[in-house]
């Protein structure tokens, strides 16, 4: 048993595309996130221009139709779900005591080919224009007839590529937890959110590949000619809107579910008392999950599948209601008597609780079928949908970066210009999409690019934009809070709040790469809290200093996307005519896709070959590296 | 972590190697999970080929289609396949490293044999019957169905025939060993996919 | 670990017992009996549709939980986490299942 492999270690950017360091995956999923995140943002400003007044010729509908699709698509796919990997990946291994996750390859893996699809998808903005079908893609507006550009085939393509990353990153979550917790820590000892992420993973487990299949029919009707969505030839378009809710409900749990594990930490640390209702927390959460694959039908009620499924859907989706309820109850018990401190973190969680109580009202009122039939495609559904997504989810992420920043970065983000980040975003947030619900009751439909004057649009629509451009300049300032923050020194101390609970406070901010020295022996619920209430300094080692085993880095990851990235555009021209006759000969016989799939399965084929034995870090390194902190 | 890729059939490889280390209990676990995720892109596909089996759009229909013997042919080889695989892990257990790849290359080679007989199907259906992807949504949806499981096969045996390979050149080691156990909890759950995909697809499309 | 009360054909030197092929080849027999089950009834013809596509799901779904649990292992211990999960796919592909079968058409 050989001890030392000699591994070859990167600087610089080769450290980022060769890393399988979970935490440093964390930091790239933030930066691709933050990046599409901005994409997302720039688009919903534009298309609220367009509507600030009727009559509005800032751009054209087709624009328009591009700019709501990939507004959508891009925030759900490629901005919010890179940050809540972001998040899983730098605190989950972290709060249940573990060194590393379970497939460390597979989660760069995951990184990289989401990333990839990312950019095909955003490609189409310079390649012929964007997907204009929406970010549903309803055939059959989605289908060659109707959509004539590439833009469909680039969201089909790109969306399945960064699809394969998210279902690879949520596998390797799952086994992380599964398999890889510290000695004692029970699922039921296990911090909320990584219970949450734990059915979020799940979640995306049994809820991509229904989109898998469903992009695959959609591809082949627009590139082979297949008849899935074809009603001439006797397909089926009621189909492609099952498949996509199938997957599409799941997905929106799959999207809050984090938020209400990272709200869940917060605020029981900034209210100095335990989580109330723990166990009832983790069954809500398996509730919730369960539900969320029962109720697609709730998105088709006005399709026509008739009263006895209508009224099954309507009341399944009701139940929700219910284990969400429960949520709320606890968070505020949890805060209930207790010490709030009113960090920027806090704030964020506090105003998650009503925010998303309204998205969750209203979304019990678009349950009931017949009142659906007056909300269906209006600016009510938008409203809804935003305060559960914008109100709930990205409150929540804001909140878990204020909260964890440090323990990523070793830096705390300055406190003042948080709350002003806070107060900017969650005023111009509800100037912006409260006043769409009555838009919405008035009758004004979403999806249309611009409306007449004198139907009382005009003063509703004007706020929202106003809205829209003061939750920009929240952004904009927590933007400048990082860049401000990164020019600080580092070295915050291990527990910068005072009041963590969980794990990952009991280890240096950011943590060494192999984060955990010893592994820790869990005592409790909040093991790291019980160890403090205990009058201990530390976490009770669960083994003796030995040598580290870790993984090495590698560029297969990288390569692998890349390979998958041209096989996908190959795939999408493989019937274009292009007036260069080199192009036509390489894209229309697939030699593009071929070498692409050679690349990606080559590296896979070395992966496989070449054994990794990765590399050890010794005892006497860890105490040097003890006597430097 | 154990780092015990250095054991060979002679040194101490435990009962059942494929679980000696972290890595090798994660992979299996892990291969699971994806195999829960499978589960829903065939029922998905299922779905999809059930919603649309008689939208032939006066092209052939499953009933003029498809042949019995052939599938029972391919059914029969696919079934011993997922035998063969079997007698692989239990050789494995017992570090008889010769027998184990015997048995996969026996599996290999019937997993060539389905995918001839599959290739000759379909190529009878496209040039024969003018059965081709783009006839009716049937087609479309019996092709994808049935190619989805065709291409793993097809993966499958590339898979397993690496994995002869390192067999020769590595031996069973500990690391190895999870390999060739995952490879085989593949083959099984594509012969389990079969199962469905002849009673589904050829048997009821025979009944109507 | 093996189960004790199947067959053993042999014990080897380090004290395992390992469980035989005949267990292996019983669930091949069932596995054929039910696929020829299966074959048959369709080829006979005459015989009720309901009926049949009840009894070709029935000789599926058996075969298939069959193989599952002895020869991919999820009857051993240990498996309780592949087993929720294989039912958490299981589920959803039945309800996209069912789904295509009731709400696609009407």
């Amino acid at each position: 048993m050989a001890h030392a492999h000699s591994v070859k270690r990167h600087t610089g950017l080769m450290d980022w595309l060769t890393t399988v360091d979970h935490k440093k995956i964390a930091i790239l999923y933030l930066l691709a996130g933050g990046l599409f995140f901005g994409f997302g943002g720039v688009e919903a400003l534009l298309i609220r221009l367009q509507l600030i007044k009727p009559m509005n010729d800032l751009v054209s509908a087709q624009t328009f139709n591009e700019l709501i699709t990939m507004h959508g698509t891009t925030m759900i796919f490629l901005g919010v779900m890179p940050v809540i990997f972001a998040l899983m990946n730098a605190v989950i291994p972290l709060q249940i005591g573990a060194r590393d996750v379970a497939f460390p390859f597979v989660n760069a893996l995951g990184f990289w080919t989401f990333l990839f699809g990312g950019i095909l998808l955003n490609l189409s903005w310079i390649m012929g224009g964007a997907p204009d079908a929406g970010w549903t893609a309803y055939t059959p507006l989605s289908t060659s007839t109707y959509s004539t550009t590439h833009g469909v085939d680039f969201y089909t393509v790109g969306l399945q590529i960064a699809g394969l990353g998210t279902l690879i990153g949520g596998i390797n979550f799952l086994a992380t937890i599964i398999t890889m917790r510290a000695p004692g820590m029970s699922f039921m000892r296990m911090p909320m959110f990584t219970w949450t992420s734990f059915i979020t993973s799940a979640m995306i487990l049994f809820a991509f590949p229904a989109i898998t299949v469903g992009l695959v029919l959609l591809s082949f009707d627009r590139i082979l000619g297949a008849n899935f969505f074809e009603v001439s030839n006797g397909g089926n378009p009621v189909l492609w809107q099952h498949i996509f809710w199938i997957f599409g409900h799941p997905e929106v749990y799959i999207l809050i579910l984090p938020a209400f594990g990272v709200i869940s930490e917060v605020i029981p640390t900034f209210a100095r008392k335990r989580l109330f209702g723990y166990s009832s927390m983790v069954f809500a959460t398996i509730l919730i999950a369960f539900l969320g694959f029962m109720v697609w039908a709730h998105h088709m009620f006005t399709t026509g599948l008739g009263p006895i499924a209508n009224a099954l859907f309507s009341i399944a989706t009701m139940l929700i209601a219910v284990p969400t309820g429960i949520k709320i109850f606890n968070w505020l018990f949890t805060m209930w008597g207790g010490q709030i401190r009113f960090t920027s973190a806090n704030l964020f969680a506090i105003g998650f609780v009503p925010t998303f109580v309204m998205g969750g009202v209203t979304g019990v009122m678009l349950a009931s079928a017949p009142a659906d039939y007056q909300f269906h495609d209006t600016y009510f559904v938008v409203a809804h949908f935003h305060y559960v997504i914008v109100g709930g989810l990205v409150f929540g992420l804001f909140a878990g970066l204020h909260y964890w920043w440090p323990k990523m970065f070793g830096r705390v983000l300055n406190e003042t210009i948080g709350k002003w980040t806070f107060w900017f975003f969650a005023i111009g947030f509800h100037l912006t999409f409260f006043v769409q619900h009555f838009l919405g009751l008035m009758g004004m439909q979403r999806r249309i690019f611009t409306y007449l004057p004198n139907q009382d649009f005009d003063t509703l629509n004007l706020v929202s934009t106003v809205g829209a451009f003061l939750m920009a300049v929240g952004v904009l300032l927590f933007l400048f809070n990082c860049f401000m923050t990164a020019a600080k020194p580092k070295g915050v101390a291990n527990d910068p709040w005072e009041d963590g609970r969980t794990l990952e406070w009991a280890i240096p901010s950011p943590p060494p790469e192999y984060n955990f020295k010893q592994i820790p022996l869990v005592r409790g619920l909040d093991a790291y809290w019980k160890e403090k209430m205990a009058g201990n300094k530390e976490m009770t080692p669960a083994e003796p200093l030995g040598s580290i085993h870790m993984p090495s880095p590698t560029i297969l990851p990288f390569v692998m996307s890349v390979g998958i990235f041209i096989a996908g555009l190959g795939l999408m021209f493989s019937s274009e005519k292009f007036n260069n006759s080199f192009m036509s000969m390489i894209f229309n016989n697939w030699i593009v896709v071929i070498i692409g799939l050679v690349i990606t399965f080559g590296s896979m084929l070395l992966r496989s070959l070449f054994d990794d034995h990765g590399w050890h870090i010794e005892p006497e390194e860890l105490e040097e590296e003890g006597v430097k902190a | 972590m154990t780092s015990a890729h250095a054991e060979s059939v002679n040194g101490s490889l435990p009962h059942e190697p494929e679980k000696a280390t972290l890595e090798g209990r994660n992979k299996v676990l892990g291969f699971w999970l994806f195999l829960g995720g499978e589960s829903v892109l065939f029922g998905t596909l299922f779905a999809t080929f059930l919603a649309l089996r008689n939208q032939t759009n006066d092209g052939p229909t499953a009933h003029e289609l498809f042949s019995l013997p052939t599938t029972a042919a391919a059914t029969l080889i696919l079934l011993v396949s997922s035998l063969t695989s079997v007698f692989a892990v239990q050789a494995m257990h017992r570090h008889k490293a010769a027998a184990l790849r015997l048995w996969l290359i026996i599996t290999v080679i019937l997993g060539l044999g389905f995918l001839g007989l599959e290739v000759y199907e379909f190529h009878e259906y496209v040039t024969a019957e003018k059965f081709g992807m783009t006839t009716s949504a049937f087609s479309s949806a019996f092709y994808t169905l049935v190619g989805f499981h065709g291409a793993h096969v097809a993966f499958g045996v590339c898979w397993i025939g690496i994995l002869i390979g390192q067999l020769y050149k590595k031996g069973l080691t500990v690391v190895t060993a999870p390999k060739v156990y995952v490879s085989a909890m593949y083959w099984h759950f594509i012969d389990v996919v079969w199962v469905f995909i002849f009673s589904v697809v050829y048997l009821l499309g025979k009944v109507g | 670990m093996t189960t004790v009360e199947q067959h053993q054909d042999d014990t080897v030197k380090h004290g395992h017992r390992h469980e035989g092929p005949q267990k292996h080849v019983v669930v091949f027999i069932f596995s054929i009996i039910l696929t020829a089950i299966a074959f048959a009834t369709v080829m006979a013809g005459g015989v009720n549709v309901a009926f049949t596509v009840i009894l070709l799901v029935v000789m599926a779904v058996l075969q298939a939980l069959v193989q599952l649990g002895y020869w991919m292992h999820l009857k051993d211990k240990g498996h309780l986490m592949p087993i929720i999960f294989m039912c958490g796919g299981a589920f959803v592909a039945f309800t996209a299942i069912v789904t295509a079968l009731y709400w696609v058409w009407w």
